[in-house]
């Protein structure tokens, strides 16, 4: 039986990251994972990497620290993730959407972020393929798009250099214990001892949690995007609408006027250009337990926004739909932490839409975790006991209610 | 047909009315005699170990195929000497079945080759994945190849080009139209760990284009299946994903009309 260091269970980008940063640390890491690299939501998502769509405090750290890392990657990696970073705007349809989003740039650029607001005019300028009817915007010059399963592609390939062993088609089916502590997993294919199991299996982590006896509350998240033809570049960079702040966290409190379609798939507008000169539309999202299959009616909706925003894009082609499970944790901030009273077993999951983002610092902050160092920044919000705090719990389902 | 240009036609055959029935294909591999001219000969009636194929007397009659007694084991095949013998299996995979058909030319094609496979008159219809050649000692140097072809050309393919197989294909060939991805890239991403159509996808961007994989599904197939073996189930397909066709932002909306109505139920 072989012996590692570390098991990272999922080879998404966040089991990736976090088993080539082990290896960096020096670690002897094994990966396994039930199907292929990067087979699950890394490749059902979207490619940014931005701040513009976190909330003040640690998730916008989590984002721009993230940013700094694939910049720095992107310069030594032999495996090209296709890493741009071309900024990106928030479009406002309303003066009241404006109002909110002054305050919201003023806090991030508070905090040091380059965010700030753009005219109407200045929206213009920039993109003139816009709506002309679009009052202003936010402009996030550090935002970034990556090719999602290249960047789990990446860590895996230069984790190799380091030593990281992958096992790919393999399904854990038991996380092994010795004397109340985790030490290694059995798949169908073999059985590996380790004194480190993390499990980065994203919507899937509550079946590898179960196995030993951890309730981990993450729930599948639905996302339908729309790809179009090969086009002329409609917008240069990523562009949302303002309203998407208000798809992705309940207690963003404003109403747009929209269609009941759009309303009832709680569809908001999103559009980025790919290097293969593809657009890619969104977002949408909706429970729909394990279902990765894409419906008609979201799929109207999406296109509904788009030609809102993008007038022009009526006359462009659809080639494609997909889908993907988001991990979606309550709180909307990632699992990236240490099992109290379970030594050896760790958790990075819960990234929700953001596991693209965040796949560089969570590797990082996780490798920290692991070998014991001190994080270098305070993540204890990212803790996994904060699940198990019924005061915290019943202040997250207060400020999401209605 | 037979006697002017000397192949026979499905037509022809199924006149002769012993190709087996569709009932009988549903059930797994089975013989199919393209045998209609009366000629002095019955080592099919012996190689049968199951009675299924009897030609009785006089020898010249033409022998009948009682298909609920042949379990398709192909015995009979390398035994006819005018090689008029097939089986034929239509339960091979959920899109493809399979010709074994007697071979008599060297050098022998070998399992997991793709080769061109041919019709009854010599015409190229598909390529096809050798999955099994067998060429026993009993069988007295016919070898029997069998060819995994398309499930709607297996009452066409009977046979292979010669040669076909040995043809090279150059790292430079283009598999994927839309996307440009060359039979190297696509090596290369099998080498990384691309198992299947999707894996493949994901490494290249083989199938992501205008067409969707249309085009280049069956070839990416086959290149799996020469580099690593293996059934189609576990090679797959890319994920069917709406829409069917290209379909602009504008109708997928349904039209100006219901955008209309659509934009006056704003809530």
């Amino acid at each position: 039986m072989k012996s590692y260091d570390a098991i990272v269970i999922g080879a998404g980008a966040i089991g990736s990251s976090v088993a080539y940063h082990l290896a960096k640390k020096g670690m002897k890491v094994a990966v396994v994972e039930r199907s292929d690299l990067a087979s699950g939501t890394s490749s059902g998502c979207d490619a940014s990497a931005l701040i513009c769509d976190k909330k003040p405090g640690i998730d916008t750290k989590l984002g721009y620290e993230s940013i700094q890392l694939y910049k720095k990657y992107a310069q030594e990696f032999s495996y090209d993730f296709e890493f741009h970073q071309r900024g990106s705007i928030y479009v406002c349809e309303s003066e009241e959407e404006l109002e909110v989003a002054r305050g919201y740039a003023a806090a991030e650029a508070a905090d040091g972020y380059p965010m700030r607001m753009m005219d109407s005019y200045e929206l213009k300028e920039a993109e003139p393929n816009l709506a002309q009817d679009l009052v202003g915007g936010i402009w996030t010059e550090c935002d970034s798009s990556v090719t999602p399963f290249r960047v789990a592609f990446g860590f895996i390939e230069e984790g190799k250099k380091l030593g990281l062993e992958v096992f790919p088609y393999e399904e854990v089916t038991e996380v092994k214990m010795d004397g109340g502590a985790v030490s290694g997993v059995v798949t169908t294919g073999r059985e590996l001892r380790g004194k480190y199991v993390v499990n980065c299996c994203g919507a899937w982590a509550p079946f590898v949690g179960k196995m030993v006896g951890l309730d981990i509350p993450i729930k599948p998240r639905k996302g339908q995007i729309l790809v179009t033809e090969k086009t002329d570049l409609l917008v240069k960079e990523k562009i949302q609408e303002f309203g998407y702040m208000l798809s992705k966290f309940e207690d963003v409190k404003y109403e747009r006027k929209v269609s009941r379609r759009v309303e009832e798939h709680n569809v908001a507008f999103v559009i980025e250009p790919t290097p293969a000169q593809n657009m890619i539309i969104g977002s949408n999202r909706s429970f729909d337990g394990y279902d990765k299959r894409n419906t008609p009616g979201a799929m109207k909706a999406l296109a509904e926004r788009a030609i809102r925003f993008i007038p022009k894009i009526k006359d462009v082609n659809i080639i494609r739909a997909y889908a993907g499970l988001r991990p979606y944790s309550i709180d909307h901030l990632p699992i990236v932490s240490a099992v109290e009273g379970l030594p050896g077993c760790f958790i990075a999951a819960g990234h929700e839409g953001d596991g693209i983002c965040m796949a560089p610092i969570t590797g990082y902050l996780m490798s920290q975790v692991i070998t014991g160092e001190t994080p270098m920044f305070d993540i204890d919000r990212l803790r996994f006991d904060r699940f198990r705090d019924e005061a915290y719990l019943k202040t997250v389902a207060e400020a999401y209610e209605s | 047909m037979l006697a002017q240009e000397g192949y026979l036609t499905i037509e022809e055959l199924k006149a002769a009315k012993d190709y087996p029935s569709q009932e009988r294909f549903g059930k797994g591999p089975v013989a199919v005699i393209e045998c209609i001219q009366e000629i002095p000969c019955n080592p099919c009636e012996m190689a049968c170990k199951f009675g299924a194929i009897e030609i009785g007397s006089p020898i010249t009659k033409l022998p009948r195929l009682d298909e609920e007694k042949c379990k398709g084991c192909g015995l009979c095949v390398p035994k006819c000497p005018g090689l008029a013998i097939f089986v034929i299996d239509k339960t091979y995979s959920e899109k493809e079945g399979t010709v074994s058909f007697p071979y008599e030319y060297l050098p022998l094609p070998e399992k997991g080759q793709c080769v061109e496979a041919v019709d009854r008159k010599g015409k190229s219809v598909c390529i096809g994945t050798v999955v099994d050649v067998k060429n026993i000692k009993s069988f007295d140097r016919t070898a029997v190849v069998t060819l995994a072809v398309p499930k709607e050309l297996t009452d066409q393919v009977r046979g292979i080009r010669r040669g076909s197989g040995s043809f090279e294909m150059d790292d430079d060939m283009l598999v994927c139209r839309c996307e440009e991805v060359t039979l190297g890239e696509i090596r290369e991403a099998i080498r990384q760990g691309a198992r299947d159509v999707t894996g493949v996808k994901r490494r290249t961007r083989a199938g992501m284009g205008l067409c969707q994989g249309r085009t280049c599904e069956r070839l990416v197939q086959q290149i799996l299946r020469q580099e690593l073996g293996g059934k189609p189930e576990e090679i797959g397909a890319n994920t069917a994903r709406p829409p069917l066709r290209p379909v602009t932002f504008a109708s997928l909306c349904g039209g100006e009309e219901e955008q209309e109505e659509e934009r006056n139920e704003i809530i």
